[in-house]
């Protein structure tokens, strides 16, 4: 028994060292070559809008077609990896695949991935991605420079490519601003909100009518922190709270205080039930993607839209403009199909043929100027606009207002930040007996923010 | 040097050990491994590299096992008071899951009332440990979420400000997790408790009966103190999957970062979510010295006890 128990005590400790060995693994693939050659087009994403657009409009088989099995990209055959964005999960396979790419075997090799605004910076900063110019995805001509700005690390080299540009603004409900200010049109309603002030002043007499100004809480943070005039941390990692955020904690007190909004996430379904017929909500704030895939009460069942408020919406800048979302395209260093991934990128970005189809069939704003402006030109003549906004043009909209979008001060800890302070923050605005004050919500957040990042500075 | 092979008595004794290796290679390689790089991992400053996509990392020492049990900026030590929130909320749910589950038990095998269909009962008790806990509070959460029914009940009655969230409150989010850890194991409990009692030997109750001894008297000196062994193995297990307590009150309070409901594990969680691995490992060190004191504790009072009986 002891010469059995000895063999078998040496196979495994022979056993763990090579899995510990393993995990000593090589650095990142080269940086100025590009890498092609491999079998699997490998592709990360946290859900299948892009997914959608790339199978109708990139690959082989220009379609996207369920009974299609396996798309292909000139002839190579393409794999997807979606893991949903809850709790992290996407970031977490991301990283770690990402970690290991350089020794991964061609079928879990990462080739191209997905990132969006809010978390991309740890993905730009890294020597694990790529210049794009340098595989060839170089003409931004076009493209809207708030889109490269995000995607460009601290040196200057351009690492992400975006394939959307998403200005946002509010949408209103024309039958309530005409109950309650007596104008229903874009052109008359926007004079009346368009500063905070006057935002602040329409709502008191919202709520006199009986309705609420927004239907959540949180509906203007992102007005607030995308338009912020100082990073979240500065360069000696002290935590400095951007005004326009500290705005916004002031208006959502008072809003909640004065009945102005509901206690309600962004997402929670008691907003949204506001949107349907007989709903309470005067406004809220979103791009394209917002209100044309995310306000189902509003587009009521069926072709007849019924029970929703179909036709009854507007759309104006409002009190500032923003932008929100949007999703950026990504090449590792060691990725294994270079020339596919600029041939996509490059594709989104000045296919204009491409492109046009997406923004008319596809209810998309495109990264793409030109292309923008011209169906925001056919849709003037032809008459033609959004079935929710009334017929209203909105893409002309977004061309007047994508311009202005201006993005400074990111940093890695934007999306802990930004999240970490609105759940603080909600926690005060719905009475909770241990965090009852403004002090205790920050201290709240700055709390779970010293979790993450313990060596961070936070004020007193 | 060849074996000695006793064609009469061929030895088994080395099919056991084989049989009974598939076992330890699996724990070594998934439990032991991954702990001993758990401590490992706990020395390790991970803190610098959070947010990144950097791997390298540089020793720490003691000093992630330091922040734990340092005072934050809201004031409290996080760890502890995870703990007592994870002990809290086990208290509040093993008690009725105990007294419950021995009640019935106690009705089930009752020579007295010889209840018919208790196989049914049985079946419909242990029903709820079944359900898979993640979706058990997703329903919970729909049900008592700002725009559920008992929300919007309670606010018409006048109960509650509309501003009242049950699941942020402190109170309340700890009543529902233990409510759904009560309903998730006292069907399991009273199974056991009932193969306790009917295991113990019926002369033992035929005599106490000849002696006339109530039914008070039988319940408090026979059936409770023959019942102990297994009543201990029950709140034993119970002790130990209460401060592993994770996905119900994840996923019911997770969202919301309810301090008070935040367990243990839930701290864990906290920590691996962002990459800090050092402190996640701390915490898991500090939970394992723990669970091991206290089941030490329990095993020792329990059968110091016996000793002295007998």
């Amino acid at each position: 028994m002891n010469k059995l128990l000895k063999k078998f005590l040496a196979v495994s400790f022979v056993f763990v060292l090579t899995f510990v060995l393993i995990g000593c693994g090589e650095t990142n693939g080269s940086d100025d070559e590009l890498n092609d050659g491999g079998s699997i087009f490998h592709i990360y994403a946290w859900n299948t809008e892009f997914q959608g657009f790339f199978n109708k409009y990139v690959s082989d088989e220009k379609a996207n077609d369920s009974s299609i099995e396996t798309y292909h990209l000139d002839g190579v055959p393409v794999k997807w990896t979606i893991v949903t964005s809850d709790n992290g999960a996407y970031q977490n396979a991301l990283d770690m695949a990402l970690r290991e790419n350089a020794t991964a075997n061609e079928e879990n090799k990462v080739d191209m991935f997905l990132a969006e605004a809010d978390y991309i910076l740890k993905y730009v900063n890294t020597s694990l991605t790529k210049d794009i110019e340098k595989i060839g995805v170089d003409d931004f001509s076009q493209a809207y420079q708030y889109t490269v700005d995000i995607g460009t690390d601290r040196t200057g080299v351009i690492k992400a490519a975006s394939f959307q540009c998403c200005p946002a603004g509010m949408v209103y409900r024309r039958s309530i601003a005409l109950e309650v200010l007596g104008v229903s049109e874009p052109e008359d309603v926007q004079p009346l909100v368009d500063s905070w002030e006057k935002f602040e002043d329409v709502a008191e007499m919202m709520q006199e009518k009986g309705y609420y100004m927004t239907g959540s809480y949180a509906d203007t943070y992102r007005v607030f922190s995308n338009n912020a005039d100082k990073p979240w941390v500065d360069e000696n990692k002290q935590v400095q709270i951007p005004t326009p955020v500290q705005t916004w904690m002031e208006q959502a007190e008072k809003f909640v205080k004065e009945g102005y909004t509901k206690t309600e996430g962004v997402w929670d379904g008691g907003k949204t039930i506001e949107f349907a017929e007989g709903g309470k909500v005067f406004c809220t704030f979103g791009p394209a993607w917002y209100y044309n895939f995310c306000m189902g009460p509003a587009m009521g069942e069926g072709d007849e839209h019924v029970g929703g408020t179909y036709g009854d919406w507007g759309l104006i800048t409002g009190p500032q403009a923003y932008f929100w979302g949007g999703t950026w395209l990504l090449c590792p260093s060691a990725g294994s199909n270079d020339t596919l991934v600029a041939k996509t990128m490059n594709a989104f970005l000045n296919n204009e043929e491409i492109l046009e189809r997406l923004v008319k069939e596809d209810s998309q704003f495109s990264n793409n100027k030109k292309v923008n402006a011209k169906v925001a030109a056919d849709y003037d003549a032809e008459g033609k606009g959004n079935g929710l906004l009334n017929g209203q043009n909105d893409t002309k909209v977004w061309v007047e207002m994508a311009d202005n979008i201006v993005v400074r001060y990111s940093t890695i800890y934007d999306q802990h930040c930004n999240e970490g302070l609105q759940t603080a923050f909600v926690k005060f605005l719905k009475n909770d007996a241990e965090i009852n004050t403004k002090e205790k919500a920050l201290a709240d957040f700055y709390a779970d923010l010293l979790k993450a990042f313990p060596n961070l500075v936070v004020p007193d | 040097m060849k074996e000695n092979k006793n064609k009469k008595n061929p030895s088994y004794a080395k099919w056991g050990y084989i049989f009974v290796a598939s076992f330890f290679v699996v724990y070594f390689l998934f439990t032991f491994i991954p702990q001993v790089l758990t401590i490992y991992d706990s020395f390790f400053d991970y803190t610098d590299i959070v947010g990144t996509l950097e791997t390298e990392v540089s020793f720490a020492g003691l000093k992630n096992y330091k922040m734990l049990f340092s005072r934050n900026i809201r004031g409290d030590i996080e760890i502890l008071r995870c703990l007592g929130n994870t002990i809290i909320i086990w208290l509040i749910g093993v008690i009725p899951q105990m007294s419950f589950g021995l009640l019935i038990a106690l009705i089930f095998t009752s020579s007295k009332l010889r209840l018919k269909g208790t196989g049914f009962f049985k079946t419909v008790f242990y029903m709820p440990n079944l359900i898979m806990a993640a979706a058990f509070a997703s329903l919970i959460l729909a049900l008592f979420g700002t725009i559920g029914p008992f929300h919007t009940l309670f606010v018409e009655k006048g109960w509650i400000a509309q501003t009242f969230d049950f699941i942020s409150d402190k109170t309340w989010a700890r009543i529902l997790i233990a409510f759904m850890n009560f309903l998730m194991w006292f069907g399991n409990t009273t199974i056991l408790l009932m193969a306790g009692i009917q295991g113990i030997d019926n002369s033992v109750f035929e005599s106490a009966k000849i002696d006339g001894a109530s039914s008070v008297h039988v319940l408090w000196d026979i059936t409770l103190p023959l019942l102990k062994p297994i009543a201990v193995y029950v709140f034993i297990t119970s002790m130990i999957g209460g401060l592993q307590m994770f996905d119900v009150a994840e996923v019911l309070t997770g969202k919301a970062k309810n301090n008070s409901t935040r367990t243990i594990v839930m701290l864990i969680n906290d920590y691996l979510k962002v990459g800090n691995y050092g402190h996640a490992g701390a915490v898991s060190v500090v939970l394992f010295i723990i669970t091991a004191i206290l089941s030490l504790i329990i095993f020792r009072s329990i059968n110091r006890k016996g000793e002295s009986m007998s």
